[in-house]
């Protein structure tokens, strides 16, 4: 376990160091100047300018500066989205917001959505399974965005329960949160769908198996043998999802944030991008990649914890 | 079915070893000449693509799916030529005109009418297009109270084109919307099924090169892969396009570059799964050639995966670019798609909402018809799949 660990490490650090590589190079070679300021600079105070950001020396020494920097932790500075304000910092204070969007989303769509896969998993093939299904399936195919429009018009401008955008407090209050409701239903719907389906597929099959019978042979009530037999195995192909619910920040809320004005980090790196902000993109992408390939590896191993019969390490394909 | 050297008894049985020790003058040879007196089978044979196609059109609502998808594609083929008016045209006289189709506006429905909430002082300039009065109410501003009265108002007698039909209404520059969003779904399709042919012969060639020949070939690609997935998808999609500007072309690049690998790792899969059984060894004793092992024998097992998996592409190309819209990085400005009618009808939702409508329905049509399709194709293919 640990070596197999040890060695998914080694390699999401090659992998990282590679897409470090590639994004660096395609960022720099973007056409454009970092620093088009104004037709008017001087050129005395460019050429300055580019001489202390080593910017006039060639692209593999400037890539050289930049790993050197990394190695001790330090990401820079933004330079045109919040200039002078560390990368570091920048990435944390956007963080905030997507965050708490995401945990919100993460806490409602859980619960909604195994509550709806187990009883459709149980009532398989009644009328409220069929209904339980369509529903499922029409959630699946309306696209998020459509569904924050039709939200926006009708429960924010028609109905006027919530607000139509996101409240400007920077803490967390009620009139905040309040104004996060509809951002959060719009990001649960299609998860939860998703969740429901496959724990209705899973725990379906699971409750065919040998072992439900001897469980109920044995004497345990139905909602024992659901929670203690049932669900566990049917949980473990759901468990990558469940693990990217609460990792991926990234997710694909930035349409979601475009539509109800969330200052998150996806539309802070939209800008970056746009500004040429280079330091500012490469943090945020690292940053991305990093949470990417830790999640893959947890979810890897995460397999293993709950279902011990799962070997780690062994032969990938058979 | 049987030879001519072995001994049967009457019902057909082969003969055991009490019989076969008395003398042989009692049996009489079978010839395969004669008639054998069995029932032949009245039934024909049924292919594989035959089983599949006969499970397919038992589901109703797969059936009902392909005709959704079939008319949709049916209408981007010629709707855009339907309308009198082109995608392109502009008329500022009649701009964000609302949708008005002859029969419907009979019954009061896309009749060419907005609620508008006007001063009543200002009444009289409405005088003669007013259908309905719904509402009078006094607010109060700044600038003292004022009477107000919301009036649904026939806004093609106000700009004097009582004879014009727009069925979908017009946007913001006055283009007709019927013929934009088929133009728009049109664009969208062609990315899609390019997307996906491209992606389906790249991912089929790599897909059977790592998982027939593995070792290091396989290796190495895989980790390839591994760094190309590994990439977060949206800044490498915004890098992209802004290194290749944001045309079809360049938005189908985008799709392609990550997309491929799905359909090579599923290929691969199968390849695994099937390069060591008895069949293929003895195509191999026979003498045939990898690439025709590769591609006549081992392949077509992997043939409902694939065609199921690209008929699920097609809706998640759709909705991705829809996606990229919202950001400004979808198609090119005057060239509609359907994500591009979505984003600019979104930026006016609370006004003109029929804007985003026709969109919204088409965009949740084919995906809903897609996703029915794919999985009905999963389980014509793969019975035992089914749930």
């Amino acid at each position: 376990m640990l070596r197999y660990t040890l060695q998914r490490l080694v390699a999401a650090c090659f992998t990282m160091l590679v897409i470090i590589v590639v994004v660096f190079f395609v960022l720099h070679s973007m056409p454009g100047d970092i620093l088009d300021l104004s037709p008017k600079l001087d050129p005395a105070i460019r050429q300055a300018m580019l001489s202390k950001y080593h910017l006039d020396e060639p692209l593999i020494v400037q890539f050289g500066y930049t790993m050197r920097d990394y190695l001790h932790l330090d990401f820079g500075y933004s330079l045109k989205v919040r200039p002078g304000v560390p990368v570091f910092d920048v990435i944390l204070e956007r963080l905030a917001i997507t965050i708490q969007l995401n945990y919100f989303a993460a806490f409602f769509i859980l619960p909604v959505g195994m509550i709806f896969g187990i009883t459709m998993a149980i009532k398989k093939d009644s009328l409220y399974d069929v209904i339980a299904s369509s529903v499922v399936i029409l959630l699946i195919s309306v696209p998020s965005f459509v569904l924050a429009a039709v939200m926006q018009y009708y429960l924010g401008f028609k109905l006027e329960w919530f607000p139509l955008v996101l409240a400007t407090e920077h803490k967390l209050t009620w009139t905040k949160f309040y104004s996060m409701i509809m951002p959060i239903l719009a990001l649960s719907f299609g998860s939860i769908a998703s969740i429901a389906r496959t724990l209705r597929a899973e725990l379906a099959e699971v409750l065919t198996m040998d072992f439900m019978l001897l469980a109920k042979a044995k004497g345990l009530t139905y909602g024992q043998t659901i929670t203690g037999h049932a669900l566990r195995n049917a949980c473990v192909p759901l468990s990558a999802t469940f693990l990217y619910l609460f990792l991926g920040v990234l997710s694909s809320s930035l349409v979601i944030e475009q539509i109800f004005g969330v200052p998150g980090l996806s539309k802070t790196m939209i800008s970056a991008i746009n500004g040429k902000d280079h330091w500012l993109t490469m943090g945020i992408v690292i940053f991305y990649v990093m949470i990417g390939l830790l999640m893959a590896i947890l979810a890897d191993l995460s397999y293993g914890v709950i279902d011990p019969r799962i070997r780690m390490g062994g032969k990938k394909d058979e | 079915m049987n030879n001519d050297k072995t001994l049967l008894m009457a019902n057909g049985q082969p003969a055991g070893d009490e019989i076969m020790n008395k003398s042989a003058e009692k049996f009489e040879r079978f010839q395969r000449e004669e008639k054998i007196h069995d029932v032949e089978f009245k039934t024909e044979a049924v292919s594989y693509i035959k089983d599949v196609w006969r499970r397919f059109k038992r589901d109703k609502v797969t059936v009902t799916a392909t005709f959704i998808i079939l008319i949709i594609v049916f209408m981007a083929i010629i709707g855009p030529g339907m309308s009198k008016y082109d995608y392109l045209e502009q008329n500022l006289a009649l701009k964000n005109m609302p949708p008005r189709i002859p029969v419907l506006e009979d019954i009061g429905i896309l009749d060419g009418t907005r609620v508008l909430t006007v001063q009543v002082s200002n009444l009289d300039n409405y005088a003669d297009c007013i259908v309905k009065e719904l509402d009078r109410f006094t607010t109060s501003s700044a600038f003292g109270k004022s009477e107000m009265a919301k009036i649904k108002v026939d806004i093609y007698k106000q700009r004097g084109a009582e004879d014009v039909y727009y069925w979908f209404g017009t946007d913001n520059i006055g283009r007709d919307l019927f013929s934009r969003l088929w133009q728009g779904t049109r664009v969208s399709l062609i990315m899609a099924f390019s997307v996906v042919v491209i992606n389906l012969s790249i991912g089929l060639v790599v897909g059977s090169i790592c998982g027939y020949y593995g070792g290091w070939v396989d290796l190495i690609i895989q980790r390839i892969m591994d760094v190309i997935w590994n990439i977060p998808s949206l800044p490498l999609t915004i890098l992209l396009i802004m290194l290749f500007g944001s045309g079809i072309t360049s938005l189908v690049l985008v799709f392609c570059l990550t997309g491929w690998m799905g359909t090579a790792n599923s290929v691969r899969m199968q390849f695994y799964r099937y390069k060591n059984r008895e069949y293929v060894l003895a195509a191999r004793t026979m003498g045939a050639s990898d690439i025709k092992i590769m591609f006549r024998h081992i392949l077509p097992n992997a043939i409902g995966t694939i065609i199921t998996s690209c008929a699920l592409a097609v809706p998640n190309v759709v909705f991705q670019e829809a996606g990229l819209s919202y950001l400004g990085l979808g198609v090119q400005a005057p060239n509609p798609s359907i994500g591009m009618l979505l984003s600019d009808g979104q930026k006016v939702l609370m006004d003109y909402p029929y804007m985003i409508l026709f969109p919204s329905i088409i965009i949740i049509a084919l995906m809903l018809a897609f996703n029915l399709f794919g999985n009905g194709l999963r389980d014509a293919f793969n019975p035992n799949l089914r749930q």
